[in-house]
């Protein structure tokens, strides 16, 4: 296959369909399955991560007919199977060099740090409240004051875990946007 | 959540350690378990951390900078993470406890300082342990009741309880009271630990002196820089009666191997109620 093949919207349509019967809902799962793509080429050491999962939809999207016709069970495991072919071929190419680390540009360094401020200070008190404490103790002692704080919280130490993620990549967005303003 | 993933598979993964065959059955659940992705996406986050406080191993610190760091996407989230450690240190509250007891529990107390100096009934199982201490506590109190009469000292001492550990980075108080670190005060009869952050550390040794507007509290001499992560600091223990709410100042220098000191910088924070 042409690994240029660009995804037509007759086939992207159809790839939906093929995902789930509700539209919102293919949506969501292909978003899902492109992110996990990414990761998973990521966690191989690929620096062209987004490009293998993009040829991976591409392909599984090329073969869509006789995959209806002959799989059956969990569709998104069918991509697993596809990918690892996708990173087969990665290697007998020769993988494009990650391009060396920019030089720290302190300005940079000081305007992301401003608009992490920003971002914060938009956060509400007990969203803020809980960062400060979440991220505030480290060492030894930091297993000990997590529990003591979901337990304040009224939550389990990892739901108080998935909480503090969760405001972190929300700041991480926020963090870009501001940069790109 | 009840994944019934490794953690420690997770990392291992992440830091390209992981067996083919488990890494492979973990790429397929990371694909198909929404859980399990976003337990990766938290591990990743949490050896980002891990790597920018220095607590990762020497081994896993190489693997993490040639395996894991591989894509801009993982070097922005590092970046990111060394902002908000710098963020969180500079606007700690550091919310003493209620319950004295519990203060050594919830944090950082330094082994040599933060045990109690007569551990009960660990002595009764070792008597020459406990006799050993009986000396050095008589020693020790020898030693306080000659300080007491000699009368050398006007300012408290360190009490060895450290209630909180508070790093503390240059310069001066922001114009924004919301921006300054905030230490609360400590319970009675136990200190703060600042960590003074800095970037020179070609000093013999260093030497400080704390201030509440603009008057000289204390002045503490000798002190040794130490390695905490990519950074430096050099750690400091104010007895807490000297800290009531208020704005306070750290002056710190560097002496030279020819004696001479040098001014580093200014290290604000406020004490709070």
């Amino acid at each position: 296959m042409n690994k240029n093949w660009v995804l037509s919207q007759e086939a992207f349509d159809a790839l939906l369909d093929w995902l789930d019967p509700d539209r919102e809902q293919a949506g969501i799962k292909y978003e899902q399955i492109r992110l996990r793509l990414i990761k998973i080429f990521t966690g191989r050491g690929c620096s062209d991560a987004e490009d293998l999962a993009d040829e991976t939809i591409n392909r599984v999207t090329t073969r869509l007919e006789e995959i209806e016709k002959e799989f059956s069970g969990d569709r998104t495991r069918y991509f697993f199977g596809v990918a690892n072919k996708v990173y087969l071929e990665y290697l007998r190419r020769k993988p494009p060099q990650l391009p060396p680390w920019p030089p720290s540009d302190s300005e940079r360094i000081e305007l992301e740090y401003r608009c992490l401020e920003r971002c914060i200070e938009q956060l509400s008190d007990d969203n803020r409240e809980l960062l400060l404490q979440y991220y505030g103790v480290e060492g030894g002692a930091k297993i000990e004051h997590r529990k003591e704080l979901a337990k304040k919280n009224g939550i389990g130490p990892n739901a108080l875990r998935i909480r503090a993620f969760r405001i972190r990549l929300g700041l991480q967005k926020c963090v870009e946007k501001c940069i790109n303003l | 959540m009840n994944l019934n993933v490794d953690r420690d598979d997770m990392k291992k993964y992440l830091l390209g350690t992981l067996d083919a065959d488990r890494k492979s059955q973990l790429e397929e659940r990371i694909l198909s378990e929404p859980d399990v992705y976003e337990e990766l996406l938290l591990t990743e986050e949490e050896l980002i951390d891990q790597y920018v406080a220095g607590g990762l191993s020497g081994v896993e610190q190489q693997q993490f900078e040639t395996n894991f760091l591989t894509t801009s996407e993982r070097q922005q989230h590092l970046q990111f993470a060394r902002h908000l450690k710098r963020y969180v240190n500079s606007h700690a509250v550091l919310v003493a406890l209620e319950e004295p007891s519990s203060v050594a529990h919830e944090y950082e107390v330094p082994a040599a300082t933060g045990r109690s100096f007569f551990p009960g009934a660990r002595l009764t199982r070792r008597p020459m342990l406990g006799v050993s201490v009986a000396v050095v506590a008589f020693a020790v109190i020898l030693f306080l009741c000659w300080h007491v009469r000699k009368g050398a000292e006007h300012v408290p001492n360190t009490s060895g309880s450290v209630a909180a550990v508070v790093p503390l980075t240059p310069g001066s108080t922001r114009s924004s009271g919301a921006t300054v670190t905030r230490v609360q005060v400590p319970p009675k009869g136990s200190d703060v630990k600042l960590e003074l952050e800095i970037a020179n550390t070609s000093y013999h040794h260093y030497q400080s002196e704390l201030l509440r507007e603009n008057n000289s509290l204390k002045t503490i001499g000798d002190l040794k820089v130490e390695a905490k992560g990519e950074q430096h600091v050099v750690p400091l223990t104010i007895p807490g009666e000297l800290l009531s709410p208020g704005d306070y100042q750290v002056r710190l220098s560097g002496v030279l191997d020819s004696g001479a000191d040098e001014f580093i910088d200014n290290y604000s924070f406020r004490v709070i109620e």
